[in-house]
C-alpha cells in the first residue's frame, strides 16, 4: 500500500469521524453542527477550485450560491416540483453565469476581477429583492417541508450522509486537481500566466473551466443549503459576507490545498456555533464577536501565514522529519 | 407647435430638479470616491474597508449630536484630524505589512479589516438605525423652480471644497509631487531618495480623513448602522472604476455620471431599481473600458 501524506490521513480521519457521529450520538444540535461544517467546507472547496487552484480570486461567489438556493426553493415552493430539479436548473444557470464571469476574468486581473465579481453578486441581490412577483422580494421564500428523498425533506441523519457524500466529492475533485494534467496546468496559469501560455497551455479556456466548475459546485451546495435551512432571503444568500466566508475558510485552512477548506470550516464553523449558542440569549449583537475574530484572524493569517494551517502543519512535519533524520 | 412651449413650467422644473439633485449627490460621492482612488493610485491597494470608515464618521456625528448636541458641521472640524490619525494608526498596524505583498493578500487584509470594523460597530452600538435631525435637515431652499434641503447643499459645498483642496494639494505642493512620483514609479522614487513609507502613510491617512469627513457630512441625510458603509462603497467602486482607478479628476466625473444614472433611473423606473443601473453600468465599463473613461487603456491587465 502506498504511503498516504499526513494531510490525506487528516481528511480521511475527518470524514470518518463525521460518518460515525450519527452512530454514537443522536443529539440534533451536534448533528446540525457536523452537517454545517461539512457543507461550509464543501462550499469553500468549490471556491478553492477557482480561487485557490486557478488563482481567480472571486468575492462574488454568493451569486452562484444564491442562484442555486433560489432555484431549489422556488422550484419546490412555487411550482411544487422536486428541489432536485431546482438544483439542476440552478447548476445550469450557474454554468452560464460562471462562463460570463470567467470571460471577464480573462480581461481583468487582481482587484479589478474581485470588484467585478462583487458587482455581479450585488446585481443579483437587487434583482432578487425587487422582483417581488417571482422571488417574493425581500421577505424571502420559505421552503415547504415535504418528507422524502425526492422532495429533500430529510431527518438530520439522512442530511448528514447526503452532505458527507457531497463533501467527499468536493474533496476528491480537489485531489484530482492536485494530481492531474489539468491541475498542473491550472497551477501554471496561477503562478505565471505568460509562461503558461508560452508552454502551449490554453490559459483562457482553463480559467473559464475552473470558474464554471466552481460555480456549478457552489450552486449545487446552495440548493442543498436552501432545502436544509428551509428559508431563502436575498440579503443573506447574495451577501458579500457569504462570499468572504467561502474564501476565508480556504485561506485559514490553506488556500489551494484539498484539506484547507475543510480544516478552515471546522475551525470557523465550530467557533461560530459555540459563540452563537453562548451569546444568543444574552445579547444578540454579541454574536458579532465571531465576525470580529474572523476579520482579525483573516488579517493575521494572510500577513503571517499566507499558506494557512496546512502550510504551518506542513512546515512542522518537515521540521520533525529533519529532526528525526 | 414648438416642443419647448408644450413642456409646461412643471416639466421644466422636473428637469432642473433632476439636474440639481445629480449635482448635489455627485459632490458627496466624489468626496467618498476621491479617498479610495487616492489610496489606489498611490499605494496600488483597493481599500475594501473604505465604507467602514464612512460608517464610523456617521457614528461620530450621531454620538456628538445626541450626547453633546454638537452640530455635524462643527464635528467636521474635529473629524478630519481624528480620521487622519485613525488612518495613520490603521496604516501602521495593518497596511504597512502588506504594501509589497500580492494582490490577494492585500484584498483579504482590507476585507478582514472591513469585517472586523463592521462587527465592532455591531457589538458596541447594536444594529439599530441611528438617525439625527439637526435643524439644517428641515430647512428647504427653493430657487429657479427647484427645491432642495440645506443639509444637501452644505454637504455638497464642503465635499467639493475638500475635493478641490486635495487636488490642489496633489498638484502644487512638494508633498503632492512626491506622492505623484511614488504613484508613477515606486522604485524610481525610492532611488530619488523619497521615503515611500512616509508617502504611503500620508496617502492612507488623507484618504481615510476624506471618507471620514464624508461620513460626517452625510449623517443628517442617511441613517447610521453597522453596514451603512456598504451601500456607499459599492457605489464608490463604480465611480472609481468609471473614472479610472487612481485618477482624481476621473473620480469627479465618475461621481457625476453615477449620480445622474441614479437620479435619472429613480425618476424614470422608480427608486427600487436605481442600484441595478449603476451596477450594470459598472459591469459594462469593466467589460468595455476597464481602465476607465479617462484612464490609459491596458492598465487593468497589469492587475495594478
Amino acid at each position: 500500500m502506498s504511503r498516504l501524506a499526513p494531510d490525506r490521513w487528516a481528511a480521511v480521519a475527518m470524514f470518518a469521524v463525521a460518518a460515525l457521529t450519527p452512530l454514537v450520538v443522536r443529539d440534533a444540535f451536534l448533528l446540525d453542527s457536523v452537517i454545517l461544517i461539512l457543507l461550509w467546507g464543501a462550499l469553500s472547496a468549490a471556491w478553492n477550485v477557482a480561487g485557490g487552484y486557478a488563482g481567480q480570486v472571486s468575492l462574488g461567489h454568493a451569486a452562484f450560491f444564491g442562484i442555486g438556493a433560489y432555484a431549489a426553493a422556488l422550484m419546490s415552493a412555487r411550482y411544487a416540483q422536486s428541489p432536485w430539479l431546482g438544483l439542476a436548473v440552478g447548476v445550469a444557470l450557474s454554468v452560464v453565469a460562471g462562463a460570463l464571469i470567467g470571460y471577464l476574468s480573462n480581461r481583468l486581473k487582481g482587484p479589478y476581477f474581485a470588484l467585478s465579481t462583487i458587482a455581479f453578486a450585488e446585481v443579483l441581490k437587487i434583482v432578487a429583492s425587487r422582483w417581488r412577483g417571482f422571488t417574493s422580494g425581500s421577505e424571502g421564500v420559505p421552503v415547504p417541508y415535504r418528507p422524502g428523498f425526492w422532495t429533500l425533506g430529510l431527518g438530520h441523519v439522512a442530511w448528514l450522509y447526503l452532505i458527507l457524500v457531497v463533501a467527499v466529492g468536493c474533496y476528491a475533485l480537489q485531489v484530482y486537481l492536485e494530481r492531474s494534467r489539468v491541475g498542473y496546468q491550472l497551477a501554471g496559469v496561477r503562478e505565471d500566466e505568460d509562461a503558461a501560455e508560452a508552454l502551449g497551455i490554453a490559459t483562457r479556456r482553463r480559467k473559464v473551466q475552473a470558474i464554471v466548475v466552481s460555480a456549478a459546485m457552489t450552486s449545487a451546495c446552495g440548493s442543498l443549503w436552501a432545502q436544509y435551512v428551509g428559508f431563502v432571503d436575498p440579503s443573506h444568500v447574495f451577501s458579500i459576507d457569504l462570499s468572504v466566508r467561502f474564501a476565508l475558510n480556504s485561506i485559514i485552512g490553506g488556500i489551494g490545498t484539498a484539506l484547507g477548506p475543510f480544516l478552515g470550516s471546522l475551525l470557523i464553523t465550530s467557533l461560530e456555533t459555540y459563540l452563537r449558542a453562548t451569546f444568543s440569549g444574552v445579547e444578540a449583537s454579541f454574536t458579532g464577536i465571531y465576525l470580529i475574530i474572523y476579520g482579525v484572524v483573516l488579517i493575521l493569517i494572510v500577513r503571517f501565514a499566507p499558506d494557512g494551517l496546512t502550510g504551518i502543519a506542513g512546515r512542522f512535519w518537515a521540521w520533525r522529519a529533519r529532526a528525526h533524520a | 407647435m414648438d416642443p419647448a412651449a408644450r413642456l409646461g413650467p412643471a416639466q421644466i422644473d422636473v428637469v432642473a430638479q433632476l439636474a440639481v439633485s445629480t449635482l448635489l449627490l455627485g459632490g458627496i460621492y466624489a468626496l467618498i470616491a476621491v479617498g479610495l482612488t487616492l489610496i489606489f493610485g498611490i499605494m496600488r491597494v483597493v481599500n475594501f474597508a473604505h465604507g467602514e470608515f464612512l460608517m464610523l464618521g456617521m457614528y461620530l456625528a450621531f454620538f456628538a449630536f445626541t450626547l453633546r448636541g454638537v452640530d455635524p458641521y462643527l464635528v467636521l472640524i474635529i473629524a478630519i484630524p481624528i480620521f487622519y490619525l485613525v488612518g495613520l494608526f490603521v496604516y501602521v498596524l495593518v497596511m504597512r505589512g502588506v504594501i509589497h505583498a500580492s494582490h490577494n493578500v492585500q484584498i483579504f487584509t482590507t476585507v478582514g479589516l472591513s469585517t472586523a470594523l463592521q462587527n465592532i460597530a455591531l457589538v458596541m452600538w447594536t444594529g439599530d438605525f441611528r438617525i439625527i435631525r439637526p435643524w439644517e435637515s428641515s430647512v428647504v431652499l427653493r430657487a429657479a423652480g427647484t427645491a432642495f434641503n440645506l443639509a444637501q447643499v452644505v454637504a455638497f459645498a464642503v465635499a467639493v471644497a475638500l475635493t478641490v483642496a486635495l487636488m490642489a494639494f496633489m498638484k502644487w505642493t512638494h508633498t503632492g509631487r512626491v506622492m505623484r512620483a511614488t504613484a508613477q514609479d515606486r522604485d524610481a522614487a525610492t532611488l530619488m531618495g523619497i521615503d515611500t513609507d512616509r508617502v504611503y502613510r500620508l496617502t492612507f491617512a488623507i484618504g481615510i480623513a476624506c471618507v471620514g469627513a464624508a461620513g460626517v457630512l452625510v449623517s443628517p441625510l442617511y441613517a447610521a448602522y453597522p453596514q451603512a458603509g456598504l451601500q456607499f462603497v459599492t457605489l464608490a467602486y463604480v465611480v472609481v472604476v468609471l473614472g479610472g482607478l487612481g485618477d482624481m479628476a476621473g473620480a469627479m466625473l465618475g461621481s457625476l455620471i453615477v449620480a445622474a444614472v441614479e437620479v435619472g433611473g429613480s425618476y424614470i423606473f422608480g427608486a427600487a431599481w436605481k442600484e441595478v443601473f449603476y451596477f450594470l453600468l459598472f459591469i459594462g465599463v469593466l467589460v468595455f473600458r476597464p481602465a476607465g473613461l479617462l484612464g490609459q487603456r491596458g492598465a487593468e491587465t497589469l492587475g495594478a
